[in-house]
């Protein structure tokens, strides 16, 4: 049961109130058209899994409803860091 | 038998109890555990052991007790599985072993072939055969735990939520000295002090007699914690009775509390908890778990009477009895001296054998010595003997190796042996820090050679250990053991600048001078020496799994079943390693343990489900207008936590009845439903429209002001996953409906697209389910009563078409009125502010009986829309369906700029082939037969090819009509397929159905405008 700080509304709550929604930085393909099936499948199903420091992103479903940032080891569940979206992106994360 | 004036500090003689085990009553008195009342009383045989139905004792005096399994109670207060030792008296308490020692059994009688029913024996024997199915049942039965209970649970159960910046768990010596030094040298700091017994002290209790300055500690920083815990605002909690068995991530650590009383107490008509499941969430945790004895290995070690060595002195101090007049203490350690030492103060007969050679003895040896006590150094228990309770035991001279060949131990046995008498066996072969907690999160073990035990790993984030779990044995050794490790937690907190440390001696380490493993491969090789007592685990059970090529420590648990049950190896399994080891020629850090997961003990499901039983299992979601459902007499279907009106029955009616009447008056002369329970989202801004044609399949951007459009939703994987009416109010504003069930996780994903790819777009959405009712109003006769309702809207048919909606007043009341339909049938939806849905729904139905209108219920709304080919989410389709699949191809605009969810997906290979599962209709040949929902479509070669995904008797065609999911089904129209079905009575039975269009009725849409 993990501690996660929502970066909206500045709380340490439980995982309860909180739902995972995947690997962060997949962007959506600017011209789904153009790619092969190959490469829309790496976008709609293929995931690094990641072991270490992992960025995912979270949304706070039974507080704020917003969508952030959370930077996790996928080997002692340690958060590491949250963050907006505005804050970070897929150039700046680290 | 009770040890006459003994002067047991926690038993209180002036309170006698009186309880029943096994169907005889007998007393004991308040501060009893059950185990401790049953000594008292001369009970020898607590339960039968699980595999072998072997008579078993007691072997430990808490936790770490594998055998006196039972169950307490009866009918609603029925508990399985508990542990004697851990069960505390209260007046009136029945219990019987989980497996009756005093009865005829089976596993029992049969014993001459037990040699031949090794691990692995049930699988080989029976699952390999193929012949489980047949002998299931009876095997199952004979096993040793408890019945599973039959009844609801009378009793209550509390979940506690708790904060705190310290948990500590355990109250012995170290966890009291911790907690003092925490509260003494922070001002701030919250602490919560955890501890399985009825009260603080842990092992310290057994040293009472033999050393007073133990007493005067134990008085004293009780006192002190008492004195912090009854401050005003107190940052101290205490929870005794209270096991913490379970650590997960984030400090978050799950403790079960046991009510003192063993009962739920009614006080002022509140029923209090019979336990209590604390959640606690902590800053820093100290584990003070201390260190669980393990028993010495040999021949026949299970018979009744041989426990370990802490435990016999744990019942003569703590509780004044002891279950034996001539006792053999043998240990390979010093800790047998203490209890030796005990024992002759009280005047009991008994005799020390040592495993270790003689030499460089401890002082407690030679007090041991000096007080008359027979010892034995240099000794070996080969064999316990007596047929179910220790009548004696066969010992041995051991001797050392200098060298000892591969395969062999470094002990041999001389081949003389002696025979002792004794009637009571206590054993110590050292001890085993209680680590389980602290690896339940990642935390890992090492074996440490100096103190022969696995210990926990040194350094773990915001976690210290201290005491006996770290090898710190002795109690002026833990106590300054517990005195650094709280500084060293301060220190990290920041509430002291630097920590006070104080050092420890190498030696006390290993205080009681634990000698390695005593596994000699003479009595390793023999039968019937049991490594695991719950579990029936032997060693040649080990070295069987050994053989047939199980090299894994991991391995060899499951293959044996070592460690398993509520027992959780807590004694044998370390023994297990040590046995695996010897067998394996590897030492024991090579061997490792296997790995230690929640729940350290039994916790009762009762706890864990806590007051959610019930009404309050889930919440219970009711529209504005249910109080007149439930006056209707409708029967309710629960979708989403909505309740919603199944079918209304008139007269006795049974469903078939009922449905099939509603049916008829919508499609004859009119119906009203509740469809407030559609999920709303009101979605503004200048982009709504872009937004809503991104994530529907169809075109939204002509949409005008005042109409209504059906879309379909997709996932990025072409799937679909909801579907609804969208209402345009204005260009920027619109209202979107999704299925009942799919109203939140529709929402959610609606966000999770602007707020994470499309942040760029002017939209908000609100969830606005709750806000609206909404009342249907359907059937041919429909125009004529909204005209009666609403004069300020034109019905007229060519003026208010189908899929369009218009604002009105509604007898007095604000409304939108769509006109959209699930039925086929001319059918209006009136929308109001929720706090009138009542108001109107009454408004409606007395409007409505010239009409002879009928409220119907959900069933009514499948029927109609099954009649019409329409899909409902989640019946028709299970996530893994396309549009084409579901014959809806005129639903994907070609021409939108932007690439809708799921378009891409819809192009690739794999959603393009002929063999998808595809929605059609069928017919069945005797059309009075209505097959169940999830029947099979076979071939010829009886292999599924589809199921049946929705089932009904029309009544408007007179027939049963189905929808399918059948492999290639569009290109197999007015073929025929057999479904396999069951039929009461008949068994399996073939039905053939032709298949057909998904749409049955009204294949035109000529009912839609209704009757003029």
């Amino acid at each position: 049961m993990f501690l996660i700080d929502c970066p909206y509304c500045k709380e340490s709550r439980d995982q309860n109130e909180f739902s995972p929604a995947g690997e962060a930085f997949i962007a959506r393909p600017q011209n789904p058209e153009a790619l092969s099936d190959e490469e829309w499948a790496d976008y709609v199903f293929y995931r690094t899994n990641h072991k270490g420091d992992h960025w995912e992103q979270w949304v706070h479903t039974a507080g704020c409803r917003k969508y952030f940032l959370v930077k996790r080891s996928t080997i002692s569940h340690e958060i590491i860091q949250v963050s907006t979206f505005g804050e970070i992106d897929s150039e700046n994360a680290s | 038998m009770r040890i006459a004036n003994h002067k047991s500090s926690l038993i209180d003689y002036s309170k006698p109890l009186s309880f029943i085990f096994n169907n005889k009553s007998y007393k004991g008195y308040q501060g009893d555990s059950l185990a401790s009342a049953l000594i008292a009383n001369n009970v020898l045989y607590f339960a039968r052991s699980f595999k072998y139905g072997r008579k078993r004792g007691l072997m430990g005096a808490g936790v770490e007790e594998p055998n006196a399994l039972v169950s307490l109670e009866i009918g609603g207060r029925y508990t399985p599985n508990m542990k004697a030792t851990e069960v505390m008296l209260y007046d009136g308490l029945s219990a019987v072993s989980s497996s009756n020692p005093n009865s005829f059994d089976f596993r029992a009688m049969i014993k001459p072939v037990h040699r031949f029913m090794p691990a692995g024996f049930y699988y080989k024997t029976f699952i390999k055969q193929k012949v489980w199915s047949l002998v299931e049942d009876s095997l199952r039965s004979l096993s040793g735990f408890s019945k599973a209970p039959s009844e609801v649970d009378e009793d209550v159960y509390d979940h506690v939520f708790q904060h705190t910046e310290i948990l500590i768990v355990g109250g012995g010596v170290a966890g009291i000295t911790a907690a003092l030094e925490v509260l003494n040298h922070s001002k701030s700091a919250r602490v919560i002090l955890v501890d399985e017994r009825e009260n603080l002290g842990g092992e310290l209790i057994n040293e009472f007699s033999t050393d007073e300055s133990s007493f005067a500690w134990h008085k004293d920083n009780v006192k002190k914690l008492l004195k912090f815990k009854n401050e005003e605002n107190s940052r101290l909690k205490i929870l005794t009775s209270a096991t913490a068995y379970a650590w997960y991530d984030h400090n978050y650590i799950e403790v079960l509390q046991t009510n003192a009383t063993g009962q739920s107490t009614l006080s002022e008509g509140v029923q209090s908890a019979r336990k209590a499941l604390h959640k606690i969430r902590a800053g820093e945790v100290i584990l003070a778990t201390g260190a669980h004895e393990r028993p010495m290995l040999f021949e026949t070690n299970d018979l009744a009477n041989i426990m370990l060595s802490q435990s016999v002195r744990r019942y003569l101090e703590e509780f004044g009895v002891i279950s034996g007049k001539k006792v053999i203490l043998y240990g390979n350690n010093d800790s047998i001296y203490s209890t030796a030492i005990d024992l002759n103060n009280n005047s009991i007969n008994c005799k020390v054998i040592d495993a270790r050679a003689p030499g460089g003895e401890s002082e407690i040896v030679l007090k041991a010595k000096d007080s008359g006590i027979d010892v034995l150094q240099g000794y070996a228990v080969k064999k316990a003997k007596g047929t179910s309770s220790i009548t004696g035991i066969e010992i041995s001279k051991v001797e050392l190796q200098s060298k000892p060949p591969h395969w062999q131990s470094k002990w041999r046995l001389n081949k003389d042996t002696q025979t002792l008498e004794c009637d009571l066996l206590a054993t110590s072969g050292g001890f085993n820090p209680v680590v389980h907690l602290d690896c339940h999160c990642g935390g890992k073990t090492y074996f440490d050679e100096y103190s022969q035990s696995f210990l926990p790993q040194k350094e773990r984030k915001n976690r210290k250990v201290c005491g006996a779990v770290n090898s710190v044995g002795f109690w002026k050794d833990a106590i300054v053991d517990a005195k650094n490790k709280a500084q060293q937690t301060l220190e990290s907190m920041g509430e002291v600048k630097k920590a006070s440390i104080q050092p420890l001696s190498k030696e006390c380490l290993n205080y009681y001078k634990v000698d390695r493993f005593f596994t000699p491969i003479e009595i390793l090789n023999k039968p019937k020496v049991f490594i695991d007592m719950q579990n029936d685990v032997t060693t040649l059970d080990v070295a069987l799994a050994i053989r047939e090529g199980y090299q894994s420590i991991e391995h060899i648990k499951r293959y044996t079943a070592m460690g398993f049950g509520t027992d959780q190896g807590k004694t044998g399994n370390i023994n297990g390693i040590a046995v695996a080891a010897e067998f394996l020629d590897v030492p024991m850090s090579e061997v490792g343990t296997t790995t230690f997961r929640p729940a350290y003990t039994g916790v009762d499901f009762g706890a864990m489900a806590g007051r959610e039983v019930g009404d309050f299992f889930d919440p219970q979601r009711y529209t504005t207008i249910h109080d007149s459902h439930v006056e209707s007499g409708a029967e309710f279907e629960v979708v989403g936590q909505w309740y919603r009106p199944w079918f209304y029955p008139k007269h006795g009616e049974d469903m078939h009845q009922a449905v099939n009447r509603e049916c008829r008056a919508v499609r004859k002369s009119l119906g009203m439903m509740d469809a407030s329970t559609l999920g709303k989202i009101d979605v503004q801004g200048k982009d709504a429209r872009e937004f809503l044609s991104r994530v529907y399949t169809n075109a939204w951007m002509k949409l005008a002001p005042g109409s209504c459009r059906y879309g379909l939703m997709c996932n990025e994987k072409g799937m679909i996953i909801d579907d609804g009416v969208s209402t345009c109010i204005n260009d920027n504003h619109f209202i979107m409906t999704t299925t009942t069930g799919g109203a939140a996780s529709v929402y959610s994903t609606l966000e999770m697209w602007l707020q994470t790819e499309w942040s760029d777009l002017d939209v908000h959405l609100n969830s606005v389910t709750d806000q609206f009712s909404t009342v249907a109003v359907v059937g041919p006769n429909a125009r004529k009563l909204m005209e009666i309702l609403c004069q300020d809207v034109d019905f007229n048919k060519d003026s208010f078409k189908f899929m369009q909606w218009r604002p009105g007043t509604v007898c007095g009341v604000n409304a939108r009125i769509m006109r959209i339909s699930f039925s086929g049938e001319l059918a209006y939806e009136i929308n109001v502010e929720a706090n009138y849905g009542r108001f109107i729904w009454d408004q409606v139905a007395i409007a409505g009986r010239p009409w002879n209108i009928t409220p119907y219920g959900t069933e009514s709304m499948h029927v109609l829309r099954a009649e019409k080919g329409f899909i409902i989410v989640g019946q028709d389709t299970d996530g893994s369906m396309t549009p084409m699949d579901v014959n809806m191809n005129w639903i994907l605009a070609k021409d939108k700029p932007f690439s809708y969810i799921g378009r891409r997906s819809f192009s690739i290979s794999a959603l393009n082939t002929n063999d998808r599962l595809q929605l059609v209709g069928l017919l069945t040949k005797d059309d009075q037969v209505v097959m169940p929902e999830g029947a099979h479509i076979i071939s010829n070669k009886g292999v599924s090819i589809g199921y049946v995904t929705s089932s009904y008797y029309s009544p408007a065609l007179g027939r049963s009509i189905a929808l399918a999911q059948l492999k290639g089904g569009l290109s197999k129209m007015t073929e025929t397929v057999l479904v396999k079905i069951v039929q009461e009575k008949q068994g399996l039975k073939e039905i053939p159905c032709e298949v057909s269009s998904s749409v049955f009725y009204d294949i035109n849409g000529e009912k839609v405008d209704g009757n003029e």
